[in-house]
């Protein structure tokens, strides 16, 4: 349960810092999208009810700190989350190179259905100009991110305290069954 | 039967889960205007965390502009060095109010015109994704703003007011991809609808055979009852006509620098005129 509220605090500060601190230096395109990667985390760690419910909660707050309508990263986050589980059987996630990989992967459906979303339901087609060109530069910010934010955590795991299934930290295998 | 539903239970799931998801969108792209209890309570708690971020950076900047350049001073002109730090920083000081002013000058004389009373208000925040295109101002429902009502800057039009807590409020710019605007070329009054794109402006329905160039004026045409009639929204940038087609491709670039937006005024009477 701490897990739980850790993560939906760290998504508050996420989306604080998105809305806040990341305009002052970064043009739209260049910001992170560190909610994105908490989600992706999220799925990969958590067991699939708690993983759930703290996704559609970190997409309700993204969606009251960016764009008009309630819902849509509600569903963008959903489906990532199930899409995360669904490969999680099939992937080696105690790699961190896997991981930036999943990054990659979830940058790109994230963009993907926010088009979809955008163009099928809100009738905005040319939100696809906006997003097509920004997709490298997000996949590059959101990549680099992630890598500091895994090199972060791999310091401080001590720190955070060693939980079994918490991937994509190689610090954690080695330890783990020691 | 229970057998088949255990068996595809995971499936099931996810169906029903991105089946409410999509329906609660659909249902709220619907309700645009209203703020839900949630959002309301997100804008609420979050308004004074993103004041405060704003005012820790406007003084980390100064303290960068005015201080740390004196860290190696030596120590018998440290005196002398404090007095004119603080002379310094007062005239940084009265600088950034002198620019503020004008800022500040420049807004109202622009409302003056517009001969209906507006409420200026501090860009807090802004938005955080990097499709869409709003901002986050410092006065709400207690300044007795509601949804709808129309954002502008010295420049011309900001945008529209999208959701509203107590204090503080989010306003979808222009150049959003759902925001949509009565437009006019000020030199030929031929009219269109501007569209967001997100750092540009794109007119549509300008027919074929009417008469636009790089460099026109677009100002808002009235329509709609949001904008009042005349404000500068964008000057044209280019004009392609294809060899068929009703209407031909006009892209422009907005007045207002969103880049830079520190203060706006959102426009709160009727019109008097």
């Amino acid at each position: 349960m701490r897990g739980f509220f850790l993560f939906l605090a760290a998504g508050i500060f996420f989306a604080l810092l998105q809305s806040s601190v990341f305009p002052l230096f970064l043009s739209p395109n260049w910001r992170p999208n560190l909610i994105l990667l908490l989600i992706l985390y999220l799925g990969l760690s958590e067991n699939l009810s708690r993983a759930l419910v703290a996704g559609l909660l970190l997409g309700a707050i993204q969606d009251s700190f960016c764009g008009p309508s309630l819902g849509l990263y509600v569903s963008v986050y959903l489906i990532i989350i199930l899409v995360t589980r669904a490969l999680i059987e099939q992937l080696n996630i105690e790699s961190p190179p896997m991981l930036l990989l999943l990054v990659a992967g979830g940058t790109l459906l994230q963009n993907l259905l926010i088009g979809f979303y955008l163009t099928l339901f809100a009738e905005t087609a040319s939100v696809l100009h906006i997003l097509l060109p920004a997709i490298p530069k997000q996949l590059f910010t959101n990549l680099v991110f992630a890598a500091i934010l895994f090199f972060l955590l791999l310091r401080f795991q001590r720190f955070l305290g060693y939980r079994s299934g918490l991937a994509g930290l190689i610090s954690q295998s080695k330890h783990h069954g020691a | 039967m229970r057998e088949l539903l255990r068996r595809y239970q995971f499936i099931l799931l996810a169906i029903i889960l991105v089946l409410v998801t999509v329906i609660l969108y659909s249902y709220n792209l619907r309700q645009k205007t209203a703020t839900t209890f949630f959002e309301r309570a997100v804008l609420t708690f979050s308004a004074p965390f993103q004041s405060t971020v704003d005012g820790v950076v406007d003084s980390v900047t100064g303290m960068w502009g005015n201080y740390l350049w004196l860290v190696d001073v030596q120590q018998q002109n440290q005196l002398l060095k404090r007095e004119n730090l603080d002379l310094h920083s007062e005239v940084q000081q009265t600088q950034e109010i002198l620019q503020q002013n004008g800022r500040l000058r420049k807004l109202l004389a622009f409302v003056d015109e517009l001969d209906r009373p507006a409420l200026p208000a501090q860009v807090i925040g802004e938005d955080a994704g990097n499709w869409s295109r709003t901002i986050l101002i410092d006065k709400g429902t207690q300044a007795e703003l509601n949804n709808g009502l129309p954002v502008v800057a010295a420049q011309g039009v900001v945008g529209r007011i999208i959701k509203v807590a107590p204090n503080s409020a989010r306003v979808l710019l222009i150049t959003d991809a759902s925001s949509a605007v009565a437009a006019l070329i000020q030199r030929t009054r031929t009219r269109g609808i501007v569209r967001g794109r997100g750092n540009n402006l794109s007119i549509e329905y300008a027919l074929r055979d009417a008469d636009i160039r790089p460099g026109d004026l677009l100002v808002t045409s009235g329509m709609g009852g949001v904008f009042p009639k005349g404000l500068p929204l964008g000057v044209v940038k280019t004009v392609e006509k294809d060899q068929f087609g009703l209407f031909q491709r006009v892209s422009a670039m907005p007045t207002v620098d969103f880049s830079h937006l520190e203060e706006v005024m959102v426009i709160v009477g009727e019109d008097d005129r």
